[in-house]
C-alpha cells in the first residue's frame, strides 16, 4: 500500500475520534435537554440541528468555509482561520455528524423509564448515585451506539471535509479525498484495495453499532 | 401499629382534596381516573401537594417506601444489587438480611426478568424497606400478579407487613383487595367518599356511587314508604335507617349473590317474593350467573348446589325473595 493511504486513513481517524469525543461531551447533555425540557423555540433548535441531514454537503462546507476562512467571522473575532487545518476538519465533522449522534442519543434516554428515576428518587438516593447506577448503565449502549454512527459518519465524509480542508497530503487530506485523488490520477489498482480496505472497517463499525443495540433492547425490554 | 392521618389538597394533574385514616393495611379503592396514582406519587413528594404528613419535603427525604405499578426494579441489578442500592455502600449483609426477611434469600443473584411476578413484588418490597420507611405506599399490588394466584401471594405480602408492622397504603380499583384490608377508604371525583373497617364498608356503603365501586350489581331507584320502600312498583319491607323520610326518593342496592331463589317445596316465604322470568342463565366458573325478569329487573349469582336442586335453566319462572337484611338503602 502506498504509505500516503495509511497517512490519510489515519488523519481520518484522529479528526472522527476527536469530533465523536467531542459530540459525547456537548450532545449527550443537548440531547438530555432535548429528550426532558420544553422551552419556547424548540421545533426550531432540532429543526436547525438536524439540517445537516438534508442538506448537501458541499453547501454544509461552503458555509464552514465562509465561517471559518480568513474572511470569516471568526478570524474577524478570534484572528484566527480554521480553513484547510486539522482543528477545522474536526469543527465540520462535529457540525454534520451532531444529528445523527443527537437522534441516537434521544431515543436512548426517552427508552429510559421515568418510573426508575422516580423510584430511585424515592429511595433516598442522590443525584449523583442515580445518574452513576440507573442512568448510565441503562443508557450507554445507546450512547455508544449512536457516537460509533457519528464516527463512521465521519470517516465516510467527503464534500464537507473537501469544501473545509482541501486535499493537502498529511495535513487536510482524509482518506475519502485520497480515494477520490488516486481515481482521479486513475490509479485504479491502488483505489481497489483503499476502497477494500475502507468497506470492511464501515462493516465492522456498522456490525458494532447493531450489536450494542441488541444488547440495549434486551435490557429494555425487561424493565416492564 | 401507629395511625397516619392524611389530609392533601393537589391541583394539578387533577384537582383533589383527600382526608383520611391509615390504619395498618390500608386499601384505598376508586375508579381509573380519579387520582389514586396521583394521590400515591403526591405522598411520595414527586408531584406537587399541600398538605401533612411530609408536605414540602422532597422525595429524598421523605420516610415512604413507594411500590409504583410496574414496580420499577432496575433491570440491570440482581435482586440483591436492588434492595442494596438504597443502602450507599454499607449494606450487602443488611441486603442479604432483608431478602431472607421476604423470603427470597436463594434468588439474590437473580435479575429481575428471572423471577415470578410475585418475587419482583417483594423485591420491590425488601428494597422500599431497606430505607426504613414509616408508611409503604403500593399502586396496584394484584395488577402485576397472575389472576389464578393473586389471592394468595397479595395475602402473603399483607401477613409480611402486618409482621414488620408498618403501615401500608394500597391504592386499587380491585375489590378483591379491599376484603384483606383492615381500613377501607373509597375516593372519588375529587374527594374521600367513605372509610371504615371493610366489612363496614363493603355491607352498607354510603351512596349508590361507593356501592358501584364495592361491586353491587343491582341498584334501583327507590322512594320511602311506611315500614319499606317501594321500587319498580312494589313494596319492599325493610328497617329504614335513621335519615329516612317518607316519600323521600333514595336507591336500593342487593348483591346479586344475595338474592335468593325460592324453594316451590317449602312453605313460601311472607314478604319481598317477586315472580317473573329467568331470562338469561350461564355458568360462571363453578357458579352461575343470571338476569331475573319481574318486577324488577335483578342480577342474580347462584352456586351450582342450588341450580342442581332447583333444575333452573334460562326460561323458567321462578320467584326470588329479597331478604331485608341483605337490602341496603342509600339516600338518593
Amino acid at each position: 500500500m502506498d504509505p500516503a493511504f495509511w497517512t490519510a486513513l489515519l488523519l481520518s481517524f484522529q479528526v472522527a475520534l476527536l469530533a465523536s469525543l467531542l459530540l459525547l461531551l456537548l450532545g449527550v447533555p443537548l440531547a438530555w435537554v432535548l429528550a426532558f425540557r420544553a422551552f419556547p423555540g424548540k421545533v426550531l433548535v432540532e429543526s436547525l440541528f438536524l439540517l445537516p441531514l438534508v442538506l448537501p454537503p458541499t453547501v454544509l462546507g461552503f458555509y464552514l468555509l465562509l465561517f471559518l476562512g480568513s474572511d470569516g467571522p471568526l478570524f474577524r473575532l478570534l484572528g484566527v482561520s480554521l480553513a484547510f487545518r486539522f482543528e477545522g476538519l474536526v469543527l465540520a465533522s462535529l457540525v454534520f455528524s451532531l444529528p445523527f449522534a443527537l437522534s441516537a442519543y434521544r431515543e436512548a434516554f426517552l427508552a429510559l423509564d421515568p418510573n426508575l428515576l422516580e423510584v430511585a428518587r424515592t429511595l433516598g438516593a442522590p443525584r449523583a448515585r442515580i445518574l452513576a447506577r440507573v442512568v448510565l448503565p441503562l443508557v450507554w449502549p445507546g450512547l455508544l451506539s449512536g457516537t460509533l454512527l457519528a464516527f463512521a459518519k465521519i470517516l465516510g465524509e467527503f464534500g464537507v471535509l473537501l469544501m473545509v480542508g482541501g486535499s493537502i497530503p498529511g495535513k487536510t487530506q482524509v482518506v475519502s479525498v485520497y480515494l477520490y485523488d488516486l481515481v482521479q490520477a486513475l490509479r485504479f489498482a491502488e483505489a481497489i484495495r483503499a476502497s477494500l480496505i475502507l468497506l470492511a472497517l464501515s462493516f465492522l463499525l456498522i456490525l458494532g453499532v447493531r450489536l450494542l443495540e441488541r444488547r440495549w433492547r434486551t435490557w429494555r425490554s425487561t424493565t416492564g | 401499629m401507629a395511625d397516619l392521618e392524611v389530609h392533601y389538597r393537589l391541583r394539578w394533574p387533577i384537582a383533589l382534596e383527600a382526608r383520611f385514616q391509615i390504619r395498618g393495611f390500608t386499601a384505598l379503592l376508586g375508579e381509573s381516573g380519579v387520582g389514586k396514582t396521583t394521590l400515591l406519587k403526591a405522598l411520595c413528594g414527586l408531584i406537587p401537594a399541600e398538605g401533612t404528613p411530609y408536605s414540602g419535603l422532597p422525595p429524598e427525604k421523605r420516610p415512604v417506601g413507594y411500590l409504583p405499578q410496574d414496580l420499577a426494579l432496575f433491570p440491570h441489578m440482581t435482586a440483591l444489587e436492588n434492595v442494596a442500592f438504597p443502602l450507599s455502600g454499607r449494606g450487602k449483609g443488611e441486603a442479604l438480611a432483608l431478602l431472607e426477611r421476604v423470603g427470597l434469600l436463594e434468588h439474590a443473584h437473580k435479575r429481575p426478568q428471572a423471577l415470578s411476578g410475585g418475587q419482583r413484588q417483594r423485591v420491590a418490597l425488601a428494597r422500599a424497606l431497606a430505607r426504613k420507611p414509616e408508611l409503604l405506599l403500593l399502586d396496584e399490588p394484584t395488577s402485576a400478579l397472575d389472576p389464578v394466584t393473586k389471592g394468595r401471594v397479595l395475602g402473603e405480602l399483607v401477613d409480611l407487613l402486618r409482621r414488620e408492622g408498618l403501615p401500608a397504603l394500597a391504592v386499587s380499583h380491585d375489590p378483591l383487595l379491599a376484603g384483606m384490608a383492615d381500613w377501607l377508604v373509597v375516593l372519588g371525583r375529587g374527594r374521600v367518599l367513605q372509610e371504615g373497617p371493610p366489612e363496614e364498608v363493603l355491607s352498607a356503603p354510603a351512596s349508590v356511587e361507593v356501592a358501584r365501586l364495592l361491586g353491587y350489581e343491582n341498584l334501583f331507584p327507590a322512594r320511602v314508604v311506611p315500614g319499606g320502600v317501594e321500587a319498580g312498583g312494589v313494596f319492599l319491607r325493610l328497617p329504614l335507617p335513621p335519615w329516612a323520610r317518607e316519600g323521600q326518593g333514595a336507591w336500593l342496592g342487593v348483591r346479586a349473590a344475595e338474592v335468593i331463589v325460592v324453594r316451590e317445596d317449602r312453605p313460601p316465604p311472607e314478604e319481598n317474593v317477586l315472580e317473573g322470568l329467568l331470562e338469561r342463565f350461564y355458568p360462571e366458573g363453578l357458579a352461575f350467573r343470571g338476569v331475573f325478569r319481574g318486577a324488577l329487573t335483578l342480577e342474580v349469582l347462584l352456586p351450582r348446589h342450588v341450580q342442581e336442586r332447583l333444575g333452573l335453566a334460562a326460561g323458567r319462572t321462578v320467584r326470588v325473595v329479597l331478604k331485608p337484611r341483605y337490602l341496603h338503602l342509600m339516600p338518593g
